[in-house]
């Protein structure tokens, strides 16, 4: 492995070999002109005289030319890797979702354009591949939907014991398959050109709110929402901050149990917090269920599924997270930047 | 039979199309199919239909853009869109387009006929003048409200609130909504005025025997809903 040298240093080096070489040359030049015996510098007079005579014909000459060439050759590297330096702070802010990222090589160099080309296309490449993964993600969902709607039909015409049974297992098929949707949408959309979008927590939480409570009410339990502090924005995407915080409230009240009741409270910061009737999930059991579904374990006692994964992903991408208050039975959408 | 609703769904896929159909059927709704858009164009114009029912993705085209199509040619019937995406984007489009609601697949055949009684209560060219939601009766041009077939008295604000929940029954109506339609914008409401005027209502809902159909989802809105059993 040879060490990595910059190329200020490298043209150092380089200048010092002309430099040495160039005096080795003109030595033997003044040397082998001037006929001088090595003896008659035993001389102080005619040594102080042959000393000034290297000064002033090599020394001084190669000073002069050498100095300004190092100068002007660092100032020359210095300004043609400038654009580098810029293009590598734009990818810097660049999220890990972002899509369509290319390198403006407007103001590089010719001999680096062929590099930035290529890396380039790489991301290109990249790109391409992330749109197909979504694509079919999104494909495969879409072709389930069908037959589910077939079966879910069939099941509304038989009038059989064990249809209401089926039909809440296809239901629970469904939500599963909503969400692979909704991850293959996370994972692979960009979400950055929506991104910048300001949106109000309270307005996500009231459509949440609106959505879910017609059944809530079904089933005898009470869903509302409240505010604690100042109203507060985000930039974000609505469709997928409203989607965690469905799964949310969806968790809350299918531990809660009739009679009980689920809260959505926004603030005080940029937080959703859902309070549920039920038991309250430690940190621990948390974290266990984010992670449950990189083991391929989907089966849930608590119904919650791929339904958290989810939620911290679309947590992560808006630089927040999924946090737990077990001693307040409460679920936090956090989107208080991580500094 | 004035009275039966005619409906028109427009979707390509024959096995969903006829289990919706035979669905709808058992809800009491009578239903014509058309597998592509250029039998629906013949369809809708060779009958009076009530409720037209979109799928977005048909053989020959978009059916938002059909429906946009249609909505240019005088068409004004309401229309409930079926789409297998979720997507907030095509909500918005579908909605702009003159959709009237939208509907996720696979949707439940219960789903879909709620939807399109919330459609008939709307107000519209083709909108009745009576409103029935379960024990409720409200009839907009005499102004006369019943329960269980007895009538009953409401001010004229009380009137106005219940109407608005009826035309969105089962659906949350919020709070912001309500203020604006039943004051207007000049004049002085208070905080607790529209909550003042539900408690009301609720009340006098409450004396004629519909128990438990006004709610309140705090911090939103409220919602009417038939009383449970």
């Amino acid at each position: 492995m040879t060490a990595r040298r910059s190329i200020a240093r490298r043209l150092f080096i380089g200048l010092s070999i002309v430099g040495l070489v160039g005096a080795t040359l003109l030595l033997i030049f003044i040397i082998r002109e001037h006929q001088q015996s090595f003896s008659a510098l035993g001389d102080p007079e005619a040594a102080r005289h042959a000393f000034r005579e290297l000064f002033e014909h090599v020394l001084l000459p190669i000073l002069v030319l050498i100095l300004p060439m190092g100068m002007a050759g660092l100032i020359v590297i210095r300004r043609a890797l400038a654009p580098l330096g810029r293009a590598a702070d734009q990818l810097k802010v660049v999220g890990g979702l972002e899509r369509g990222v290319m390198i403006d090589h407007a103001a590089f160099p010719t001999e680096a354009v062929p590099f930035a080309r290529a890396v380039n296309d790489l991301l290109a490449r990249l790109d391409q591949a992330a749109r197909e993964h979504e694509a079919f993600a999104a494909d495969v969902a879409h072709e389930l939907r069908t037959p589910l709607a077939v079966i879910a039909l069939e099941l509304d015409a038989l009038d059989h014991p064990d249809a209401p049974r089926l039909r809440a297992e296809l239901l629970a098929m469904r939500r599963l398959i909503d969400q692979l949707m909704l991850l293959a949408r996370v994972e692979a959309q960009s979400l950055a050109h929506s991104m910048r979008d300001m949106l109000e927590l309270e307005e996500i939480g009231a459509d949440v709110v609106s959505l879910l409570a017609p059944s809530a009410i079904g089933a005898g339990k009470n869903l509302s929402l409240g505010r604690v502090g100042e109203a507060p924005v985000v930039t974000g995407q609505r469709e997928t901050i409203a989607a965690a915080l469905r799964n949310l409230v969806e968790n809350a009240l299918r531990v809660t149990p009739a009679g009980g009741s689920v809260t959505v409270l926004v603030g005080p910061g940029p937080r959703l917090r859902v309070k549920d009737g039920g038991t309250g999930l430690t940190a621990e059991r948390l974290q266990e269920l984010i992670q449950r579904h990189r083991r391929a374990d989907h089966a849930s006692r608590e119904g919650a599924g791929l339904g958290l994964a989810i939620v911290a992903r679309i947590m992560a991408a808006h630089g927040g997270r999924l946090d737990s208050l077990p001693e307040a039975q409460e679920l936090i959408l956090d989107f208080t930047p991580i500094s | 039979m004035a009275s039966e609703m005619r409906l028109l769904l427009i979707e390509d896929n024959h096995r969903l199309a006829d289990l919706l159909v035979a669905g709808l059927a058992r809800r009491g709704f009578s239903c014509d199919y058309a597998p592509s858009l250029a039998m629906a164009t013949e369809a809708i114009a060779a009958q009076v239909h009530d409720v037209l029912i979109v799928d977005r993705g048909l053989p020959d085209g978009d059916g938002i853009a059909w429906l946009r199509d249609m909505r240019r040619a005088g068409y004004m019937q309401p229309a409930l869109v079926l789409t297998a995406r979720d997507a907030l984007e095509d909500r918005v489009s579908g909605l702009d387009a003159g959709a009237d609601d939208y509907v996720v697949k696979p949707a439940e055949v219960d789903e879909i006929a709620a939807r399109i009684r919330a459609l008939l209560r709307r107000p519209g060219p083709r909108s009745e003048t009576q409103l029935r939601f379960g024990p409720l009766k409200v009839d907009l041009a005499s102004r006369a409200t019943l329960c269980f077939g007895r009538p009953f008295d409401l001010s004229r604000r009380e009137m106005d609130l219940l109407e608005l929940l009826l035309r969105q029954a089962g659906a949350v109506v919020r709070r912001d909504s309500l203020e604006n339609a039943l004051y207007a914008f000049n004049e002085p409401v208070t905080p607790n005025a529209v909550e003042a005027t539900v408690s009301r209502l609720r009340r006098k809902l409450e004396d004629v025997g519909a128990h438990g159909m006004l709610h309140t989802v705090r911090g939103v809105g409220y919602m009417l809903r038939e009383p449970a059993g």
